[in-house]
């Protein structure tokens, strides 16, 4: 094994050695890794698709942030500028407006995969709460998002949105106030939607996105055939046995 | 030697069931994100995001609609009193996100779910239906 410790020798190994040796990398990345994927299990991509698209607006979210500007008075231009003098800021704004739709198709048509195929039953219960409560912080993205261009069509379309919350009984007046901070759309909805759609949801997203992954890992993913003996034991047995075998390494 | 012959043939079985997650299963994932990240841009490209008038408090346009996805919502709002309207959708939330603890049918197959599957099929007309009602009124 002469040409390993050639290998060896390199300064990023080495430095990956060094940071192993203290921080136990190499488990860490195995007990990340190693998850045995049952062959009949079939999600269709739509899920990694749905994070993937999460991915793509972050990105362009945080460069169109660079030059909107969430008031009144100068949102229309800003958007006006990032179309027509920002170098392909016409392109990072039409990927964020088509993503940001491509995302909720792809997260509704996750949920009925995962319906049709019952991954939702026991023990998945709390990953699917989860889905669910994801896909509301989707619709939020789009709704508070929807605003931000402040043109014609954003305006009414908040204004009928918004009316909805106000035919809830009892505390619908309050619900409408706290949408739109008054009784009318003014400069205050416009910064408390910027607010909720570049802080609140994104970190809200993204916690409960690390929450859901975390659940998928640790319980594998579903196998939608019928069981003979029962899937999930069989799935544990999988998963205890490549641990074991993956130990044999070290 | 008869409980190593065992041990291969657990392990060989094992393996007909079970594909790693790294990299098999990973870059399957990678292609479909690869070939989506196109998708996006070709769209994108074809059919950049537009923009109407600026905003106009006093000027009321005569279609106003909220975006696809609120819709059905909408559309049901306008044929239901508003009460109804309202709760409905609010209570359907509430019911799909407790759903495992709704539906006990231990089975996952569709064929023997008829309940489940025949009430998730009527709700998804439904919105369907709504979706393209608020769309062309």
């Amino acid at each position: 094994m002469q040409q390993k410790d050639v290998f060896y020798r390199t300064w990023p190994l080495r430095f990956w050695n060094w940071l192993d040796k203290r921080y136990a990398l190499q488990e860490f990345l195995h007990a990340l890794v190693d998850v045995p994927i049952p062959r009949s299990a079939n999600t269709l991509y739509l899920g990694g698709i749905t994070l993937f698209l999460f991915g793509i607006q972050a990105i362009t979210g945080i460069l169109l942030s660079i030059y909107y500007q969430p008031t009144p008075e100068n949102a229309y231009g800003s958007i006006l500028f990032i179309m027509n003098d920002v170098r392909f800021g016409w392109l990072i704004r039409s990927i964020h407006a088509w993503g940001a739709n491509l995302m909720i198709i792809f997260c509704i048509l996750h949920l009925l995969r995962v319906f049709v195929q019952g991954a939702y039953k026991p023990p998945r219960e709390l990953t699917w709460m989860a889905g669910v409560l994801l896909l509301m912080l989707t619709l939020g993205f789009g709704f508070t998002g929807y605003l931000l261009p402040w043109d014609q069509r954003a305006f009414w379309a908040t204004t009928v949105g918004s009316e909805i919350a106000g035919a809830i009984p009892l505390v619908g007046q309050a619900a409408l106030n706290f949408l739109r901070g008054g009784p009318e759309i003014t400069a205050l909805t416009l910064s408390r939607f910027f607010g909720t759609h570049v802080l609140v949801l994104p970190v809200g997203l993204a916690l409960l996105v690390a929450i859901h992954l975390v659940m998928v890992h640790q319980q594998g993913l579903a196998d939608p055939t019928e069981p003979t003996g029962s899937p999930d034991d069989l799935l544990q047995e999988g998963a205890e046995g490549s641990r074991v075998g993956g130990s044999d390494d070290h | 030697m008869t409980t190593k012959n065992r041990e291969s043939e657990n392990k060989e079985q094992e393996n007909r069931l079970l594909l790693p997650f790294f990299p098999h299963y990973l870059l399957d994932e990678v292609i479909a994100w690869y070939v989506m990240l196109g998708v996006i841009v070709v769209l994108a490209s074809l059919f950049p995001a537009g923009l109407e008038e600026q905003a106009d408090p006093f000027q009321t346009p005569a279609h106003i609609k909220p975006e696809w996805y609120f819709l059905a919502v909408y559309q049901e709002l306008k044929i239901v009193p508003r009460t109804i309207g309202v709760l409905t959708p609010m209570l359907g939330i509430l019911l799909l996100l407790v759903l495992p603890f709704i539906d006990r049918n231990p089975h996952k197959t569709w064929r023997r779910r008829p309940i489940a599957v025949g009430l998730g099929v009527i709700v998804l007309v439904a919105a369907i239906v709504l979706t393209v009602w608020g769309w062309r009124s």
